[in-house]
């Protein structure tokens, strides 16, 4: 009969660190901790940083240049000319548009604008969606009929058809109004991802041992099945938040959406009404352009990481 | 002559946690027409051998050294020394791999015919249909089945043993000069299993190839393998005839896993004891089911059935049957989480499906179970104290609950200071079943549903962790309902045992009466499909099997419940 040392005894032999290069060692040294990610972190940092100009720019820099004809029109950035010959000017480093208005200041109220909408939006979709995914999965039957025949529909229909018509009736809306209506496109997916996932872990041995042990209907839902979601969870949220950025830049450059409030989508708009592009004054929408740029990549980055957090088998020695 | 010959070979595996040796040394021949048996627990490192010669490592592992001659290769015989393309040619051709899951290795879009010929014109290039016909045919012909009926099928329309008797008909039909069979039959009950592995041995003496068979049933080995070549941790600890090895091992490792197979008849791994103290005595029954059955749309899964369990004097009470004969079925209908279609489930004489919320969580603190499956039963997000402080808190319970954590993983033979607070994947299957044993001793139910508790487990481990759960009865005074396929170890756990064969009891009474000395024709086909780890024991040859199967298939209908007498204090009646 086999005793108790063999029963605490490891099922294969013992790991062994010798024999391995320096640079594998410290490799493996951050599989320890599966947060210290590097995909995550720079990820994170290219996030911070938008965040960053948001908070500083407003410290240091003047946000009243956001409006029109506070600074010399059409100036190009320091060490550049425009087209009539005029060399920028140190006070606007970014340049200015045609409106004279200042490009660093429409940049430092703009982009965090732009990531408020999307994570605004995914935030509320999301919430939706593991709402209406619980329900669906957990009581099944008739109401998950309902709910996932209501989401199939809503994936079918094109989100950007419908929020032009919409925005073009409201006329002007403010940024959270705005994240709303975007919301409505973005709860679907979520909603399939976590009903598929609450199917299969209904039927699971902690479930089972859960209900065994009495629990409440609550207490499965929230306490043994939603701690398990979460790396779904975050990487679902992240997607949305991009999904939602590029949909509401989508509008912007369409001139829908709030037409007070500066973000980038806006300024891009304004700059392809006012021929930028012919007028070379590239610093008007190629800013703005790489700053979407560097909050995508920031995005994916961290959707990565977390993948790579989530799946220990995305790990590389 | 040798035909594969694997010499001084290292297996590592780089993970996050450091390098794992996953093989170490290990030195071995495979003569031809010779069978080898790899015997070892899961993570011994067995599988990781056999594949090394056939070069496929599962990801990251590598070999780290030592060499694998095919001895059929024409020059350099190394197969590690192989390009891809060669290896190709070498996989089936030379060496086949009989894998483990079926039902998964099969194209679920290709008939079957289709899927040989695949293989057929991969090594042979193409040629004409009615020479590929003739090859499918042949290979089916071969392992039993008729080529005109399965060869148009595809694989969801065939049985478990059905599906891998193509995989061996796809394993043998280019003559290989070695076959290894990855635990073949480890998924199909016995006498599924006796069929699937006599054709194998037919089929590998018909064409005079070696066979490596990978498993960790001693029994098996012992019916079915020449030589046994037994891993621990990656080390070869003995390698010898079967004989010898199952006679006289040498290896204490050895000798433990013969030892831990149960035989009917054979010694019992249980302690007597003393007697067990008494339950509540009650006027009503503690379980009763009142013409329990059970239909899942046109399929019956289980037949009304009715049985009463007195309380008082605790028991063992065994359900044994194939997959399939709704042993599971009736399990969960007692624990209520299944609605029976007829009859009614009565819990101290009250109806389980018809309780109010105060009265079911009564009724949970009072009936337990244990299930099949350690690895799904504990939450992976929370330690593994959670499983077990969670139930005791949510039913009330009184007293310290550290206090009794550490006092139940005692009782089921576990260090607290090693299990508790640690995440479950951290720990063995052995030790997650135990901790659920030691949970279901904190709740002190009045009944315990055990679910194939051991199924999963490694061998050596089945006995300790039957003996925990004996021990609710014996020290504990809980009443146990062990459902279960194995017969060996129903006839020493249980008072009385109950055999199911689609949703009908066919044959019922004290396990010394049913399993000792069977009278109903299944349950008597159920052990002598049995492989014994007893050399003088024939298995009998495939045409046995095959004669049997038949006979099993003319049992079919509504059959006659044999019934073996009683004991006091438990009825049953069809019906």
């Amino acid at each position: 009969m086999a005793d108790q040392t063999n029963a605490a005894a490891p099922e294969t032999a013992a790991p062994d660190m010798a024999g391995l290069t320096k640079r594998q060692l410290k490799r493996m040294k951050r599989f320890d901790n599966p947060w210290n990610n590097p995909k995550l972190i720079w990820g994170i940092t290219l996030l911070m940083g938008i965040i960053a100009l948001g908070i500083f720019g407003r410290i240091f820099w003047d946000t009243d240049l956001v409006f029109t004809g506070a600074v010399m029109p059409s100036q190009a950035p320091p060490g550049f000319e425009n087209l009539r010959g005029q060399a920028g000017l140190a006070s606007s480093p970014l340049g200015t548009d045609v409106a004279g208005r200042d490009l660093l200041a429409l940049l430092i109220v703009g982009a965090p604008n732009s990531l408020y909408v999307g994570m605004l939006a995914s935030l509320i979709g999301m919430s939706l969606g593991i709402f209406l995914g619980f329900t669906a999965g957990y009581t099944g039957g008739r109401i998950d009929d309902v709910i996932r025949v209501g989401s199939d529909v809503m994936i079918t229909i094109p989100p950007l058809l419908i929020l032009v018509v919409v925005q073009a009736s409201f006329g002007d809306i403010t940024l959270t109004m705005m994240a709303i209506l975007i919301a409505a496109f973005v709860w679907q997916s979520p909603t399939r991802l976590i009903r598929a996932q609450v199917l299969s872990m209904r039927e699971s041995g902690y479930v089972q041992m859960a209900r065994l042990s009495g629990a409440s209907n609550r207490h499965i839902m929230f306490r043994e099945m939603l701690p398990n979601l979460v790396p779904y969870l975050f990487g679902s949220f992240i997607a949305n938040v991009t999904t939602s950025i590029v949909t509401a830049v989508g509008l912007e450059v369409l001139g829908l959406g709030p037409q007070r409030v500066p973000t980038l989508g806006r300024v891009i708009y304004d700059a392809i009404d006012s021929a930028a592009l012919t007028r070379d004054m590239w610093w008007w929408w190629g800013f703005p352009t790489v700053l979407l740029m560097v909050m995508f990549i920031g995005l994916l980055l961290i959707n990565l990481g977390l993948d790579e957090v989530s799946n220990p088998r995305l790990r590389r020695l | 002559m040798s035909v594969l010959d694997i010499k001084n070979i290292h297996i590592d595996f780089p993970t996050s946690k450091g390098v794992v040796h996953a093989v170490t040394d290990v030195t071995l021949s495979v003569e031809k027409g010779r069978r080898i048996g790899f015997i070892g627990e899961s993570g011994s490192g067995k599988t990781t051998t056999a594949l090394a010669a056939m070069r496929m490592l599962a990801n990251p592992g590598f070999v780290a050294s030592g060499e694998v001659h095919l001895n059929s290769l024409e020059g350099d015989t190394n197969v590690l020394h192989l390009d891809e393309e060669g290896m190709r040619r070498v996989r089936l051709r030379k060496i086949s791999y009989i894998p483990q899951g079926a039902m998964n290795s099969l194209n679920p879009v290709m008939r079957i015919e289709s899927q040989i010929w695949d293989a057929v014109v991969a090594h042979e290039g193409a040629m004409e249909q009615s020479a590929l016909l003739e090859r499918s045919n042949t290979a089916l012909d071969g392992v039993g089945l008729d080529p005109k009926v399965v060869g148009r099928l595809y694989p969801h329309e065939l049985s478990g043993g059905m599906k891998q008797r193509v995989c061996i008909a796809i394993g043998t039909c280019l003559t290989p000069d070695l076959i290894i069979a990855d635990e073949p039959t480890s998924a199909l009950d016995v006498i599924t299993q006796r069929h699937v592995m006599q054709t194998l041995r037919e089929m590998q003496e018909k064409i005079g190839a070696g066979l490596i068979l990978i498993g960790h049933d001693m029994g098996l080995m012992a019916q079915s393998v020449d030589d046994i070549a037994v891993l621990k941790k990656g080390v070869l600890v003995e390698f010898g005839p079967v004989r010898r090895i199952i006679e006289g091992a040498e290896h204490p490792y050895t000798r433990e896993l013969i030892s831990s197979v149960p035989l009917v008849g054979g010694e019992s791994f249980l302690h007597a004891q003393a007697a067990p103290p008494k339950g509540e005595k009650l006027d009503v029954p503690l379980l009763e089911l009142d013409g329990v059955g059970k239909q899942y749309g046109a399929v019956t899964a289980l037949h009304p059935m009715s049985f009463a369990l007195d309380g008082e004097e605790p028991k063992i009470i065994s359900i044994v049957g194939q997959s399939g004969s709704g042993k599971s079925t009736m399990g969960s209908l007692m624990l209520g989480f299944n609605d029976p279609t007829t009859g009614s489930v009565n819990f101290k004489g009250d109806d389980i499906n018809k309780m109010n919320a105060a009265e079911r969580l009564e009724f949970r603190k009072q009936v337990q179970a244990v299930f099949q499956d350690p690895y799904a039963c504990f939450n992976p997000f929370y330690r593994v104290n959670h499983a077990l402080k969670f139930p005791f808190e949510n039913f009330g319970m009184q007293g310290d609950v550290d206090a009794a954590m550490h006092e139940a993983c005692e009782a089921v033979g576990l260090d607290p200071s090693l299990v508790l607070g640690r995440y479950p994947h951290q720990l063995s299957g052995g030790q997650r079943q135990r901790l659920i044993v030691a949970r279901a001793l904190m709740l002190s139910p009045k009944l315990l549903i055990a679910d194939e508790p051991v199924s999963m487990v490694d061998a050596s481990l089945r006995a300790t962790i039957l003996a925990n759960i004996h021990d609710l009865k014996d020290k504990h005074g809980i009443s146990i309902i062990y459902i279960t396929h194995d017969l060996a170890t129903a006839y020493h756990v249980s008072d009385y045992v109950m055999v199911l064969y689609h949703g009908h009891v066919v044959e019922a009474g004290p396990p010394k009466d049913v399993i000792g000395d069977p009278q109903h024709a299944y349950t008597r086909l159920l052990i002598d499909s049995i492989p014994w780890p007893d050399l003088d024991r024939d298995w009998g040859d495939a045409g046995d099997a095959r004669a049997a199967l038949d006979a099993l298939a003319q049992i079919g209908g509504t059959p006659e419940t044999v019934y073996r007498g009683d004991i006091p204090g438990f009825t049953l009646r069809q019906g």
